[in-house]
């Protein structure tokens, strides 16, 4: 979801092919006010509600989003999981005091996800599955929570509806064998989940490393040099942890939590392991200098963590770099080198697009942007180049004049080749021709749907230059009197 | 220059039925190449000859319209073959048949190449087309430079009939590669021939030229690239402009007129001949026809048939010899004798199916003799056409029958017609829009309207309707293109059961194609084609109405101890003593009744009162397009109540006053047939029987073709000058418009008219028996059982509920029947069946049947019944006879073990341990009735209103809105049946249940807007409005307020979704009318709450 999608008061529904029918998948609080629902087809909620907007749903974009909620939710603590599709975890034990207790640590939480636009229904328990169901199904007590918190599976929903039970505390009451024979052992096993007794443990976003140091700041900061400061001592503690294991850190992650919610996430790899604080701090500032948009504090950090997950005995022997042939990586090794050193996009190399209309046939792409997958053609235009037919001329120049230059030229109408032309100055007669290789408009992306299509002739004068001239519209089906440019020069 | 060519033909021309490559049609083909002057032209669709009977009738056309313009015809001739690309590398070449064997030759050869491949696809190599080159032309089309070996080859197989066709693309090259094509086609003795291969006709079709292309490669426009063609080339050329082309081989310009010299082949020459099967050796087709009508006539009438009768028949075997048709009659009767020999019910329907002929040979159960059916009226002598007749088969059997045809007449001499699908406004705004880059979302708002439309045509006011701005250039754009490619040919698909059987092999008279069913053929030539070239259809078609009274005539021969048939059945006549079954209709009880049970047609019933088997025909009829278009529905009905005199519409003089008097009289003066209308046409505005004929065909195309212009000119002209009335001119062409879409002859009518009476008279006097049969019969009709159950129960009918011990698979009978006053089945009970219960299957209800008695669940799990099956039956309540209630079946049935171990079963010993009782909480009732509706769809407990009516004050039941005066205001509530809007109109019909019965009620389409969530989404609603009683009864509430009352049903239980399923065919307002399946229900858990629901955060940028 993007910002200027839809105004907030405007009925919003996230919709997604199903079978040929599109569905609605989300809604906005404005179009659940109308009655629509998920699950709605499109066609029926318009129906009901005419102006409901409509954008395809995009779950890659949720996940995202999701775990970038998740991501700025490890200032509260570094146990944190996602659970897709509607929330995520926090492990809070032993965290709960840094922010003065339980409840103001929930109201912490909630004030800052509700600056960021997000409606949250927040839940304290004692396991990870309590908490989450709690939350999903917005109630207050285990014992209440609706039959569905156990089970997506409709069969096992409608047997517990079927037989009377309506809520969690229902089924716990009944005999744990009966309750087995009906429905399976994962039903139990998601009952007990919704206690301590069988708690799954969470499976964290990232693996809390074990040297680790952090610091909190009651204002933000916001002074480039601060944060350098405040890395800078980062680094002196978690070197201290590291030369008390007799170990050197690989992998270097810092982690700036701007007060609005935003997590800037920089990391640096050592060839070697390395503890020295002046060393990782020279390759974060190279880091920071390269950076394509430079750090931006906005209202500032008020957290900023360092983390050496990846850590090796300092003794390990060195790399070696005894030279050797050159890898077939080096060229994409170039390219990192020259990216980094240039920003992303500034390499770039002639691509073919394909296209009728030549000059549209060749652009400049960027070297480093390799098509994502997935990308559809409008995402990546670029096309293999034609190759070349043995024995043939080329047929186009490389270079073409941008914009083709005007002539005036002796030709037979109706559309016969060019005998004599004028250009620059200078009258060229042509001595031999081939053509016209004729190439329509591309009508769909003009106003007038037509266009005029151009009859391309490659020409050679009496002194041997060739030339690609073209005639713009055909005579009386387009125009009453083409005009004629040269395009290129071929070498 | 200057160089004309004497007598160009282009050769290569291909149409849209090379699909999404060709973007004109056959007729558009021909008419430009014969206005540019051309000699004639070569019609070669990609492995096809599907196109090419349209390209010989536009000749056809063309020369009757020269004749009636008193011009000299056209020297136009026309090729006709198939552009045959090949799996092998083999550059395309271009077959047109030199002789009738040639054409053979090459429907075997598509036919070989259709039925290798899968649906739609053909699968040709080189030495296919060398095996079958017997009088076949041949052109080889470029690219052709590196397959000098496949032209020598070629030239070798089939000296002296092969040409190199060379095209002008504007290429760039395109002088090189003539000359390197001139050069190759020397060195192999071929001669070069010039063509240009048009895909369109003119060169402003290239835009849609393109868009197909798109289509064809799932792309869009932006990314098409060098998919589309770089030019708009590709169109049929002026003889002038290929001169200029070709002036370096001015020979191959002559190479056409060359080809087109030798053909010797034309499409009239394709000679139908009738299988012989049917005429046993020693008799004449003719000879037989009337011994066998004799035969069965003699049968029929032991003491003698009825004079009139034999006058009858007489006076149609001397039509039947004159025009040949014996065989045909032979034919359709040969199928239908299998049939009725399987005990498979069936009945004509058609031009010729109400014949003398036809009700004695058992084709139909209509007695023309009775109902003064003239068949001479049916049959146009001046006609060449073959008469109509299809014939309807139970639709459950159908099968049987189609299999015995392949059988008997074997595959290569039989198979089912072609249906065309074309572009229709949907799928045109659907994939144009995508062409266009245009958002799914906006095509689909564009092309479904809310109504689920059936309009024809894309238009301005639709565009508009969805908040878009029509003249915004892109949707323009849009509505141009749509409407460009609308009508025009998508792929080919399977008649529903039109066969064409001939006596000679099949597959040389037409290319054959696989279905995608199994065991299906087809051939690819539709009904159009298939009239235009008098070839013999026989419609083979299902009706599930049939089903139901063959099941009905079942249980009456069971139970009952009475045997029927479709034309025992007595007194469709006002003499036959059955003025109750007459009664009962016009009373608009036709719940269940054939043809006439839509709300519409109940509207109708007490308003037509029909008393005679004639007006069944009319109100087949009336209720249709055609008469509502055509204003014709209140005149006629005006004149049958007597409110208006009868008048015939008359011309001004000279012209005989009466001269409508035969086509207008039997329908009080006002058009309301097919028939009527044509011969409207003919007899009041002046149209030849060619030029009606022509009419006739254009009326099954007006949505597709256009052409409306023309003949509303001529019609309308026609009637004005002949001094009629020049509304009603108007408003006879606005019904011709409208049979266009929905066609319904009186011949069709009256076949329908009759089981529309047996159907009548079953559910009259055996309303327990046609209950049962039309349930077992489901899906099919208008209702659902629920309404069926209800209805039979009203009807003074005892329905027992679904029970493991006494319910079989269908619905059956219990107890003895009697005759009690007009009901003929007293006494008979209605014992619902275990296919009520959803999702069961009939197979466990064989294994139930076998284990019976069953004491227990368990015995069922023995007996093989699957863990869902057990369920099933729980949740239906169906095991009261175990002595267990809903709730205790459903738990019971969750734990026993379905794949019993062996063990224990041979023991015969419960294999499940004591397990304390779980104690859970009774059912309540309305718990027990959103049970029933979501496992049976029905409850014979009660219905949902009658539990939730004090939740629902001031409101009034059905029962006491009929009793309202007309004008009172009235609160009524009800489950939503049926939204229909028809036609798109004024008005909105809701159609609510409740305890007591249904209300109709009328939204004006202002009110709608208004009341737009509520109409649409309303499970449950309340109408306010007012009460309006016509003079013959028929109540409506005319609404003012609608409010939402769904949440009530939720008060029914929190575990079951009580809402009863739209009527079957209701045209739901979202999904059009639906009459292939029921929808499926719904998941029991709606996101109701809130809090269940995801909602989508308020935006912002994440940055």
């Amino acid at each position: 979801m993007r910002a200027g999608a839809a105004p907030a008061d405007t009925p919003l529904a996230l919709i997604a092919n199903d079978r040929g029918r599109q569905i609605i998948r989300a809604v906005n609080e404005a179009a659940l006010a109308e009655g629509i629902v998920p699950g709605l087809a499109l066609a029926d909620a318009r129906a009901r509600l005419p102006g409901l907007r409509a954008l395809p749903h995009d779950p890659a974009a949720d996940t995202a989003c999701l775990d970038w909620l998740a991501q700025g939710a490890t200032r509260w603590s570094p146990m944190v999981a996602a659970r897709p599709p509607h929330g995520f975890v926090i492990d809070i034990s032993g965290c709960a005091h840094l922010l003065g207790g339980e409840a103001s640590l929930v109201a912490d939480i909630v004030t800052r996800l509700h600056r960021l636009g997000f409606s949250v229904q927040p839940a304290l328990a004692a396991t990870p599955a309590a908490a989450l169901a709690l939350a999903r199904f917005g109630v207050e007590r285990t014992a209440h929570l609706p039959l569905a918190a156990l089970s997506d599976l409709e069969p096992v929903q409608i047997g517990l509806r079927r037989a009377g039970l309506r809520c969690v505390g229902d089924l716990a009451r009944l005999p744990r064998a009966a309750v087995a024979s009906r429905f399976g052992e994962a039903l139990l096993a998601a009952l007990d989940a919704l206690t301590e007794a069988a708690a799954q443990p969470l499976d964290p976003l990232q693996p809390a490393a074990e040297v680790m140091a952090e610091q909190r700041f009651a204002s933000p900061i916001v002074q480039h040099d601060a944060v350098r400061a405040v890395l800078e001592r980062l680094l002196l503690r978690c070197g201290a942890q590291l030369g008390a294991r007799g170990q050197g850190g690989r992998h270097f992650a810092l982690a700036l939590y701007r007060s609005d919610g935003h997590v800037a996430q920089l990391a640096v790899d050592t060839a070697e392991p390395q503890r020295d604080a002046r060393a990782v701090l020279r390759l974060f500032d190279e880091r920071i200098a390269a950076l394509n948009d430079p750090l931006d504090p906005g209202f500032g950090y008020d957290l900023v963590r360092l983390a050496v997950p990846i850590t090796a005995p300092l003794d390990e022997s060195q790399l070696g770099l005894d030279g050797g042939a050159l890898a077939e990586t080096q060229l994409s090794e170039l390219v990192d080198r020259l990216t980094a050193r240039l920003g992303r996009g500034r390499l770039r190399r002639l691509e073919h697009a394909d296209t009728h209309i030549p000059e549209q046939a060749s652009f400049l792409g960027s070297l480093a942007d390799c098509p994502p997958p997935g990308a559809t053609a409008r995402d990546c235009p670029a096309a293999a180049w034609p190759s070349l037919v043995p024995g043939e001329p080329p047929a186009r120049p490389i270079r073409l004049f941008d914009p083709p230059q005007p002539i005036e030229v002796l030709a037979e109408v109706p559309d016969g080749p060019p005998r004599r032309f004028r250009w620059r100055g200078r009258v060229h007669d042509v001595a031999a021709h081939e053509g016209p290789e004729r190439i329509a408009a591309q009508w769909w992306q003009r106003k007038d749907g037509a266009g005029l299509t151009r009859d391309y002739w490659r020409v050679e004068d009496a002194t041997g230059r060739r030339f690609w001239l073209f005639r713009h519209g055909l005579y009386e089906r387009e125009t009453a009197a083409p005009g004629w440019y040269l395009h290129g020069l071929f070498a | 220059m200057g160089l004309l060519a004497p007598g160009f033909a282009e050769l290569a021309a291909a149409t849209h039925y090379s699909f999404l490559r060709g973007a004109s049609s056959p007729a558009a083909m021909v008419q430009t190449a014969a206005a540019l002057g051309h000699a004639g032209i070569g019609i070669a669709d990609i492995n096809t000859l599907a196109g090419v009977v349209r390209a010989h009738v536009a000749v056809r056309d063309l020369a009757e319209a020269a004749k009636e313009a008193g011009r000299e015809p056209p020297r136009f001739k026309l090729a006709v073959g198939a552009r045959l690309v090949f799996i092998d590398g083999t550059p395309d070449v271009i077959a047109y048949p030199a002789t009738r064997t040639g054409w053979g030759r090459l429907t075997r050869l598509l036919t070989l190449g259709n039925r290798r491949a899968e649906k739609g696809d053909c699968h040709l190599s080189l030495p296919d087309l060398i095996d079958h080159a017997d009088g076949l032309l041949l052109i080889m089309l470029p690219p052709g430079s590196s397959q000098h070996s496949k032209l020598a080859a070629l030239a070798h197989a089939c000296p002296g009939r092969l040409w190199q066709g060379a095209s002008m693309g504007h290429g760039g090259n395109d002088r090189r590669q003539l000359a390197a094509l001139a050069a190759q086609a020397q060195a192999c003795g071929v001669p070069l021939l010039a063509l240009n291969a048009p895909l369109y006709a003119a060169p402003q079709q290239r835009p849609l030229h393109d868009v197909i292309t798109c289509i064809r490669h799932g792309c869009t426009l932006d990314t098409a690239g060098t998919r589309l063609a770089a030019n708009a080339e590709r169109h049929l050329k002026s003889a002038a402009e290929l001169a200029r082309l070709f002036r370096d081989v001015p020979q191959a310009l002559a190479e056409p007129a060359r080809l087109l010299a030798r053909i010797d082949f034309n499409l009239d020459q394709l000679r139908y001949d009738y299988p012989d099967e049917p005429v046993p050796a020693g008799y004449s087709p003719q000879g037989w026809l009337e011994t066998l009508t004799q035969q069965k006539a003699r049968e029929r009438w032991p003491d003698g048939i009825p004079p009139k009768m034999a006058a009858l028949l007489a006076e149609e075997f001397r039509i039947i010899a004159r025009a040949g048709y014996a065989p045909y009659f032979l034919t359709v009767h040969d199928i239908v004798a299998f049939a009725q020999g399987r005990g498979i019910l069936c009945q004509g329907r058609g031009s010729a199916a109400n014949s003398a002929v036809c009700f004695v040979l058992g084709i139909t159960a209509v007695d023309p003799a009775e109902h003064n059916l003239l068949f001479s009226r049916f049959i146009s002598e001046e006609r060449k056409e073959p008469p109509d007749i299809d014939v309807d088969f139970e639709h459950e059997r159908r099968e049987e029958v189609m299999q015995w045809i392949y059988e008997r007449y074997g595959r290569e001499r039989a198979a089912i017609a072609a249906t065309v699908i074309h572009y229709r406004p949907r799928s045109a705004v659907r994939e144009v829009g995508k062409v266009l880059g245009l958002s799914e979302d906006l095509t689909s708002r564009l092309s479904s309207t809310v109504w689920g439309s059936y309009a024809s045509q894309m238009e301005r006011e639709r565009f508009a309707e969805t908040g878009i701005d029509p003249d915004n250039p892109a949707i323009a754009r849009l509505g141009r293109l749509v409407s460009e490619i609308m009508g025009m040919p998508r792929h080919l698909s399977q008649h529903v059961g039109g066969f064409v059987l001939t006596q000679t092999r099949l597959d040389e008279l037409v290319p054959i194609h696989n279905a995608a069913m199994p065991d299906r053929t087809f051939i690819e030539w539709d009904k159009d084609d298939i009239d235009a070239l008098g070839l013999m259809k026989v419609d083979v078609l299902a009706l599930g109405m049939l089903s139901c009274i063959r099941r009905a005539f079942d249980f009456i021969e069971t139970r009952l101890g009475q045997a029927w048939s479709l034309d025992s059945v007595p007194g469709d006549t006002p003499r036959g003593g059955t003025a109750d079954v007459y009664h009962m209709l016009q009373r608009a009880d036709s719940v269940g009744v054939f043809q006439v049970e839509s709300r519409a047609q109940m509207n109708m019933l007490p308003r037509l009162k029909p008393a005679e088997f004639y007006d069944l025909v009319i109100q087949v009829a009336i209720v249709r397009p055609g008469p509502i278009q055509g204003d014709m529905v209140h005149p006629y009905l005006r004149r049958r109540q007597g409110r208006e005199a009868v008048h015939l519409p008359a011309p001004g003089p000279p012209h005989d006053p009466d001269e409508l008097k035969i086509v207008l009289g039997k329908t009080l003066g006002v058009p309301l047939f097919q028939e009527q209308a044509m011969k409207l046409a003919i007899t009041a505005a002046g149209f030849t029987p060619a030029e009606a004929n022509r009419l006739r065909r254009s009326m099954a195309t007006f949505r597709s073709v256009g052409g409306m212009d023309y003949f509303e000119e001529k019609l309308v002209g026609g009637m004005t000058a002949r001094g009629y009335d020049l509304d009603f001119a108007r408003r006879c062409f606005n019904q011709i418009k409208g049979f266009g879409s929905y066609g319904f002859p009186e011949s069709h009518a009256i076949a329908f008219a009759r089981l529309v009476w047996v159907s009548a008279w079953l559910k009259c006097r055996y309303p327990a028996v046609f209950a049962a049969a039309l349930l077992n019969a489901q899906p099919m009709g208008f209702y659902a059982p629920a309404q069926i159950v209800r209805d039979a129960a009203e009807h003074g009918v005892q329905v027992l509920p679904v029970d493991v011990n006494h319910s079989a698979w269908d619905c059956t009978l219990e107890g003895a029947g009697e005759q009690v006053g007009g009901r003929h089945d007293a006494g008979l009970a209605l014992r619902l069946g275990l296919r009520q219960i959803s999702g069961f299957r009939e197979e466990w209800a064989q294994r139930i049947a076998a284990a019976r008695p069953v004491r227990s669940l368990e015995d069922l799990g023995r007996a093989g019944l699957p863990a869902r099956g057990l369920k099933l039956l729980a949740d239906a309540d169906a095991c009261a006879s175990l002595g267990l209630n809903r709730r205790d079946a459903g738990w019971q049935a969750l734990r026993t073990p379905v794949d019993s171990l062996p063990l224990f079963a041979a023991a015969d010993a419960s294999d499940l341990g004591v397990e304390a009782a779980a104690d859970l909480p009774l059912m309540a009732p309305g718990e027990e009735v959103a049970a029933d509706y979501q496992v049976l769809r029905l409850s014979l407990r009660g219905h949902p209103l009658a539990l939730l009516r004090r939740f629902l004050p001031e409101t009034r039941t059905s029962a006491q809105f009929q009793a309202t005066k007309n004008g009172r205001r009235a609160t009524v509530a009800g489950v939503v049946l049926v939204r229909q809007r028809p036609g798109g109109g004024n008005a909105i019909f809701i159609t609510l249940e409740d305890e007591t019965g249904v209300v109709n009620v009328v939204v004006w389409a202002r009110l709608f807007e208004r009341y737009r969530r509520a109409i649409m989404a309303s499970r449950l609603m309340q109408v306010d409005g007012e009460v309006q009683r016509s003079p013959e009864g028929v109540m409506h509430l005319m609404a003012t307020r609608i409010t939402d009352m769904s949440a009530v049903l939720d008060r029914l239980s929190d575990a079951h979704d009580a809402t009863p399923p739209l009527a079957r065919a209701s045209e739901d307002l979202v999904h059009g009318p639906s009459n292939r399946k029921p929808p499926p229900p719904k998941p029991a858990n709606r996101a109701g709450h809130p809090r269940d629901v995801r909602v989508i955060p308020k935006s912002r940028d994440f940055h």
